[in-house]
Parts: C-alpha cells; structure tokens; sequence
C-alpha cells in the first residue's frame, strides 16, 4: 500500500515493533520521529497520510505536537499511542483533534483495525 | 496535620499502599504479559518500607550488577520510580524479542535500552494509571533513564531523595511466572510526602 505513515516514539524499540506489525498488512511506506519536534519538521516536509504518536517523550510532548501538527494542518490523521491512559490525557487529546487513543501495551490486531478504519 | 517522613505511616495506610502495590502490580502483569505475547502471572507481591541499606541488600547487595530505570513522577503526585531488573529478568525480555542471551558484564545496545526503557515506562504507567483511576489524581511521568551499573551505585541515585524521607522507601518485590521461569523485578517508589498526604486524603484515609 502506498499510504505514508509517520511513526513518533522515543523508543525505536516500539517503533521497530510498530513497523513490524504495519509491514505485515502491506503498509511499507513508514516514516519515522523519536521526538515530537522531529515529528512537526517530518509532518511538514512529508505530509503522512496518518501519524501515530507517542505523548511521554523528550523535547516536545505527543500532546503539543499534536497541537502543532494540526494548526499546520487541521486535516491531519492523528492517533495517539501512549502507556499514559488517564482519562484526563484522552480527552484531551480527543478534543486536540486526536483520532482514537491507543493505550500501550497494544495487541497489533488493535493498531491494524484503526490504522485499517482511518485509511480506508 | 502532613506527613513529615515516611516512617510516620501508620498500619491503616500501610495497608492502602500495600494494595496499591498489589493492584500496580496485577496491572504490570497484565501489561507485560501483553507485551511479550506470553501468560504471566503475578505472584502475590511483597511491599515492605525499608531503609536505603536493606534495600540495597534486597536486590542482591552492593555489587550485584542490576539494571535500573528511573522515571520521575509529576502532576499531582510527584517523587520517583526505580526499576531494578536483575538478569534473569533482562535475560528473559530480550530472549523473547530478539532470540539473544544477555551477559550483564556486556554493554547493552541502543535497541536493548530502548526496550527495556519501554518495559519500565509501560510497568510504571500501569501504577500511574490505577492510582490515577481510583483518586481522580493527574499523574504524569518522565521520560525513563538507564544504567547498568552495580546495586549500591544504582541505588544512590533514589538516595537523596530517601534522606529527604526519613531514610526510608516504598518496596515493591515482584515476582512473575512465565510458563515454569520465574523473573522479579523490584520497584522502588519514592513519592513526595505532601503527594502521599494527597493520596491519603483523596482515597478517603485519615492523615
């Protein structure tokens, strides 16, 4: 499939486990962001079809990317994918524009279906 | 009235830490068992408050070569989280990602870091998340650091915050069964003793 997706985790082991399980559904075109700053250079020079990010990481929170990357572009495809799964954090991701929240840990059949449901 | 040193603890709010130890740790389980694809149960959990040299002793002494990740606390709830993984622990994440034996007296690389940073990040976020849950409390938490590095070294890092406490710290022994292996991790909490009174308070204990 030829949809772009950025990745964004300070852990490249999540980003390698996250690839791993998109590459099994055919979605090969995956870009990667260690840190929300990356994520918003990345977002503007790329254009991803959807984006899947971390909140917990150094330089720029999930949470203000998020903000960032949708006033650049309030059609961005933004799912959240964090080990913080308060409901305070959810709802406000929802409300930033957040397409779905993925608490961690994850089956992949869970990441597969939203990614799947948003792109079509 | 506050909390001025975690010695002051009576047996009433030992016991409400006692269960949040327990119920971090079922959830813990539950996380980890979903990360490496596997079953595992949690083994009934020891919390104990102890000195900084019992429990330096109760992950092996001084010299024991440990992993240890540290996450801050913030928000409503602040102190720190140190995971202390010893090497069977270490030995059974990596076999189950990457098919490798792990030999503690060799560095660990940036993708062997990277996971178990994550390990610690998503255990810790399970505490964070069912405290979080039962007290309407906002807790955020850092991004997790690593070391290898022997007990007592690892250990000194929590310390000063320990003697700001009263010398003493929240212990969280677990034990995990994967199949017939047995791996232990331990958790040491140490929260912000205005944090703990909030907690107290939020779940309805006297302080």
């Amino acid at each position: 499939m030829d949809k772009k997706i950025l990745l964004v985790d300070d852990a490249a082991f999540m980003r390698m486990m996250l690839k791993s399980s998109l590459a099994k559904s055919g979605y090969e075109n995956i870009l990667e962001a260690a840190d929300g700053e990356i994520a918003c250079t990345v977002y503007q020079e790329e254009k991803p079809d959807l984006v899947i990010m971390d909140i917990t990481m150094p330089n720029k929170t999930g949470i203000e990317a998020l903000r960032d990357i949708k006033a650049m572009d309030p059609n961005a495809k933004i799912v959240m994918c964090s080990a913080m799964g308060q409901e305070a954090l959810v709802v406000e991701a929802i409300k930033l524009g957040a397409l779905d929240f993925i608490v961690k840990p994850f089956k992949p059949e869970r990441i597969l279906q939203t990614v799947s449901k948003i792109l079509g | 009235m506050s909390l001025k040193n975690i010695d002051e603890l009576n047996s009433l709010q030992m016991d409400v830490l006692t269960e949040l130890g327990n119920i971090g740790s079922g959830n813990a389980a539950t996380s980890l068992s979903n990360l490496v694809g596997k079953e595992i149960i949690i083994n009934v959990p020891k919390v104990k408050i102890l000195g900084f040299n019992e429990a330096v002793d109760f992950v092996g002494g001084p010299e024991n070569l440990v992993v240890g990740v540290l996450i801050k606390l913030l928000g409503d709830i602040e102190g720190l989280i140190l995971y202390i993984f010893e090497k069977n622990f270490v030995s059974t994440i990596l076999n189950t990602f990457f098919g490798k034996d792990f030999d503690i007296n060799i560095k660990l690389d940036d993708m062997d870091e990277s996971t178990l940073k994550e390990i610690g990040n998503i255990m810790a976020s399970s505490y964070v998340n069912a405290i979080g849950s039962m007290t309407d409390l906002f807790i955020d938490i850092s991004v997790p650091s690593i070391c290898v590095d022997m007990a007592g070294a690892i250990l000194s890092v929590p310390a000063i915050e320990f003697a700001k406490l009263g010398n003493k710290v929240l212990f969280i022994d677990d034990s995990f069964s994967i199949g017939e292996d047995i791996i232990k991790s331990k958790m040491i909490l140490v929260p912000e003793m205005d944090s703990l009174y909030l907690l107290f308070k939020k779940l309805g204990v006297d302080v």
